[in-house]
């Protein structure tokens, strides 16, 4: 069993959406159907201001509010501490994406179903190289791996770097940001 | 198709299927897509195909995989020298163009009423041909034009059939792109572009570009190792850009003055004898002329001009020197230089002399002269080319430093509004929207006799036409070989994807060589796409099969290798600060201050664009998976300053109306720290006019229409940003 997490670079963030374009393409989403989304913040003042671009998505949280307040199950905790969406128990009633205090959940417009970033970098793999958010990064922003293994990339780096949880212990989250 | 890699049974087989269910009669997109869904549920069959992107000029090599004949992953090809293994998010995001709602299916013929309606590909060529005929028979050949935004076999046919015409006037998009500063350039060191060795660098000075707005991906990793290497990376630029991430230092500059802050660079490195005074004696002519000719552009002076503090200018300059040679002000494409100003030709001039006062060229971390490679001689007879057109292009005496392989598309946009040219072909490209003003350009090509547009949806463009030509999208087409060169040059190949998804349309080479065959030229168009590719390949060693196996294959024997003396292919064979053809032109022989544009007057902002990651020109915007970004994210809207919002009463977000004496629009505003006070950025992709593209159709303000029809003396360029703006708060 892992413990699978990741972790995101902001300071090598450019903003270019190509991780989100890229989740949509591995994923076979609808035009609409985003896993990643973006927030960007401004620090400082001209001409002495820099910009941030902040990349979130599901943080497969350990105490996952969505999982709580799904009524159906559907919502739930798959292996490798990766959380899941149960499409066909789903029965679109928006509690989870409402509890998500990290706005990443998105509802499908054509089945109605509840949906997020499936870590798909462990889910899907198919023995190809993929168009993950993780491989098609430009800048390689983002690490993912074994949150539990002391050797792994991430778990160096997150060590190295200090990186933690974007909202502190809001939740127990596994996407680990430098900023 | 595809016998490239997908062999699964095809809807259609092959280009016999194509024509049968033509003639039956127009099969749409949900006949299509059912008998797809028929034929292939649940097959399960994967494969993959090495192609090129077409989401913007770049061309990345990258790894397409088709499940069940529908497109899925696409994956960066590790052998391409601009993908190195990576895509952008437009090339994600456009590959979805081929089921596109919105896409062109039939050929269209605009009827009395001004309605398109559907004809056969056989109307379409014989009535073509027929006018062309009757245009040359009474114009001469010169009354036919074409533009085309260059892809592989585009440029190929496009040209090849208007030589054979017998015209000589093709142009590209270059004059509302990179043509000023290809143009500039070549005047100085007698080549268009370099390479800066970014990477390697120790100082690397980027104006207007920003490699993270818009991206090719080795060039994205190029900067970040050069942040990672502790080169001091310097963005200048009105607006603090996504590239600022890994720069060292914003300078924010006046819009249009980039020329007096690299004379003012120069003037101090000149007057401080911190320049490669040894390079510079052995390798150019004209170095005392010029070293007069800026005496006066100092710092201070520059000050006034651009508003960057003198000290900072001293003390750029210095850091240059301190680098050099392993430092170089990088080339630019389109940026602040490509085709916005009435100064912009002559500030890739003064780009390309600085460099060489640093004695960079050639030099680890410098600019880099690197070569490509062509395809060779062809003994084939069928691919001899037609007879050398004797005629001028228009534009050629009136623009005499626009690059001849370019020309000055808008002067030929001016051309028809005269009645010099009666005929016009657009392959792939948007000019009525994209390369000046739109109401100036609708009025000019409604004076032409034909107008014909091969595209894949309804550009503006399209919508002005007589004629309407559909094309296959880029997954749906095989191309010519891309030559491409850098530091190695390498070949790749746009191999077909998809099967065609609407029956109907056809490929640019198809196109171009059955309307040659309609207006009397065919004979120089008798052979095959993949006979000509394989003719060319095999004169560097390749076969078409063998290149579509891999997709890229790079000549690391014919590698640029650091130190190598540079050869100037200038008249005099030497770096020229002081150029003939400049002079001849009506320039000063060595680039001096020109004033970008009118003043701007009271209330009057500065109006610039700009890249954005999402999109390319306005071929983009229709896409829905980027155009929700867009929405979502409030790309549309224009940027004004902390500054100028509070002093007009304007947050973020508000609704502001934009306009100047040519145009009036509103629209959200941002308000933002990353821009200049005095300055209004408008991103170049939205605005669209077309209904036909029901995503993009009516969202955001278009650049285009507050910018005035006019051309950059001697080099033909747009002038793209000449113009200025007034804001308010709606209702205000």
């Amino acid at each position: 069993m892992a413990n699978y997490g990741m972790l995101i670079n902001t300071k090598k963030c450019i903003g270019c959406y190509a991780c989100r374009t890229a989740c949509q393409r591995q994923n076979n989403l609808l035009p609409d159907e985003a896993f990643i989304r973006f927030e960007e913040r401004e620090v400082g003042t001209y001409p002495s201001v820099r910009v941030e671009h902040v990349p979130l998505q599901c943080m497969h949280c350990e105490d996952a509010p969505c999982v709580s307040v799904c009524p159906t199950g559907a919502a739930k905790y798959g292996t490798d501490g990766i959380v899941e969406v149960d499409q066909g128990r789903c029965i679109g009633c928006l509690y989870c994406v409402a509890a998500c205090p990290y706005q990443v959940r998105v509802r499908n417009s054509e089945t109605g179903a509840v949906d997020k970033c499936r870590f798909c970098t462990v889910a899907a793999q198919d023995g190809t190289k993929m168009c993950s958010c993780v491989e098609a990064c430009l800048t390689g922003c983002r690490i993912f791996g074994d949150l539990d293994d002391p050797d792994s990339e991430i778990s160096k780096a997150i060590a190295e770097t200090g990186a933690t949880p974007i909202a502190g212990d809001l939740t127990k989250a596994k996407i680990y940001y430098v900023r | 198709m595809s016998e490239n890699a997908i062999t699964r049974r095809s809807f259609l087989a092959g280009s016999a299927g194509v024509a049968a269910v033509a003639a039956a009669g127009f099969t749409g997109f949900g006949a299509w897509q059912q008998a797809h869904a028929d034929e292939e549920a649940g097959t399960g069959r994967t494969d993959a195909v090495h192609t090129l992107c077409n989401a913007c000029s770049s061309k990345c090599g990258y790894t397409a995989y088709v499940v069940d004949g529908k497109l899925t992953k696409l994956i960066g090809d590790e052998n391409n020298p601009n993908a190195e293994g990576h895509l952008c998010a437009r090339g994600y995001g456009y590959s979805q163009i081929a089921y596109s709602k919105d896409r062109l299916t039939d050929p269209l013929k605009k009827n009395a009423q001004g309605k398109f309606e559907a004809i056969t590909w056989d109307q379409a060529y014989a009535e073509i041909g027929e006018k062309v005929k009757a245009i040359i028979a009474e114009n001469g050949p010169e009354a036919i034009g074409l533009v085309q935004d260059p892809r592989p076999s585009g440029s190929y046919y496009c040209n090849r059939f208007i030589a054979a015409l017998g015209s000589p006037n093709t142009y590209t998009h270059g004059a509302a792109c990179n043509l000023s500063k290809a143009s500039g350039i070549t005047q100085a060191i007698g080549t268009g572009d370099w390479v800066s060795d970014v990477a390697n660098s120790q100082m690397t000075m980027f104006i207007g570009r920003s490699y993270c707005d818009g991206i090719r991906p080795s060039q994205v990793a190029a900067l970040e190792r050069a942040h990672e290497n502790g080169a001091y990376i310097v963005m200048v630029d009105p607006r603090c850009n996504n590239s600022t991430v890994f720069a060292d230092e914003w300078v924010p500059i006046t819009p249009g003055t980039d020329l007096a802050l690299v004379l003012a660079m120069s003037n101090v490195l000149i007057k401080n004898h911190l320049y490669d005074a040894e390079f510079v004696a052995a390798n150019s002519v004209g170095f005392d002329d010029w070293a007069v000719a800026i005496e006066g552009c100092t710092p201070a002076w520059a000050e006034q001009l651009t508003g960057i503090p003198a000290n900072t200018i001293e003390s750029l300059a210095a850091r240059f020197a301190e680098a050099a040679p392993a430092a170089s002000i990088e080339p630019s494409w389109r940026g602040a230089y490509g085709c916005a100003y009435a100064n912009s030709g002559e500030t890739a001039r003064a780009v390309a002399l600085f460099n060489t006062l640093l004695g960079c060229w050639n030099q680890p971390g410098g600019a880099l002269l690197t070569s490509g490679i062509s395809a060779g001689k062809l003994d084939d007879p069928r691919f001899a080319a037609p007879p050398k057109v004797e005629a001028k292009k228009l534009g050629s005496e009136e623009y005499p430093l626009a690059s001849a392989s370019m020309g000055s598309a808008v002067y030929a946009g001016e051309m028809a509004k005269t009645g010099a040219l009666k005929g016009m072909f657009f392959y792939y490209s948007n000019m009525a929207v994209g390369y000046s003003n739109p109401a100036y350009l609708a009025d000019a090509l409604s004076n032409l006799e034909l107008m014909v547009v091969c595209d894949v949806q309804m550009s503006e463009t399209a919508m002005l036409a007589d004629y309407v030509l559909p094309e296959t999208s880029y997954l749906e087409r095989s191309e010519l070989p891309e030559f491409g060169g850098g530091r190695v040059p390498y070949v790749a190949l746009r191999s077909q994807v998809l099967d065609v998804i609407h029956p109907n349309t056809r490929s640019c080479d198809q196109i171009f060589t059955e309307l040659a065959e309609a207006c009397g030229v065919g004979e120089y168009f008798q052979f095959t796409q993949d006979e000509l590719a394989e003719a060319q390949l095999n004169t560097v060693g390749l076969t078409l099969e063998g290149l579509r196996q891999v997709g890229t294959v790079q000549f690391p024997d014919k590698a640029f290798v650091y130190g190598k003396q540079p050869t100037f292919n200038t008249p005099a064979k030497k770096v020229q600060f002081t150029s003939e053809a400049c002079a001849k032109a009506g320039l000063s022989p060595c680039p001096v201050w020109i004033e970008p544009q009118d003043p701007v007057g009271e209330g009057e902002y500065r109006l610039v664009g700009g890249k954005q990651a999402i999109m390319t020109h306005t071929q983009t915007a229709n896409v829905p998976e980027l155009m929700n970004i867009a929405e979502e994210y409030g790309l549309m809207r224009p940027w004004i300053s902390v500054a100028d919002a509070e002093a007009l009463g304007i947050k973020d977000n508000d609704e502001i109306v934009v306009e100047n004496d040519l145009h009036s629009g509103t629209s959200k505003v941002r308000v933002t720290e990353r821009i200049s006070p005095g300055v209004v950025y408008l991103p170049s992709h939205y605005g669209c006019t077309s209904p036909e593209q029901h995503t993009a159709y009516g969202k955001g303000l278009r650049i285009m229409d507050y910018v005035p029809f006019h051309i950059e003396p001697a080099y033909g360029s747009t002038m793209s940003q000449n113009t200025t703006v007034r804001i308010k708060k709606v209702g205000a």
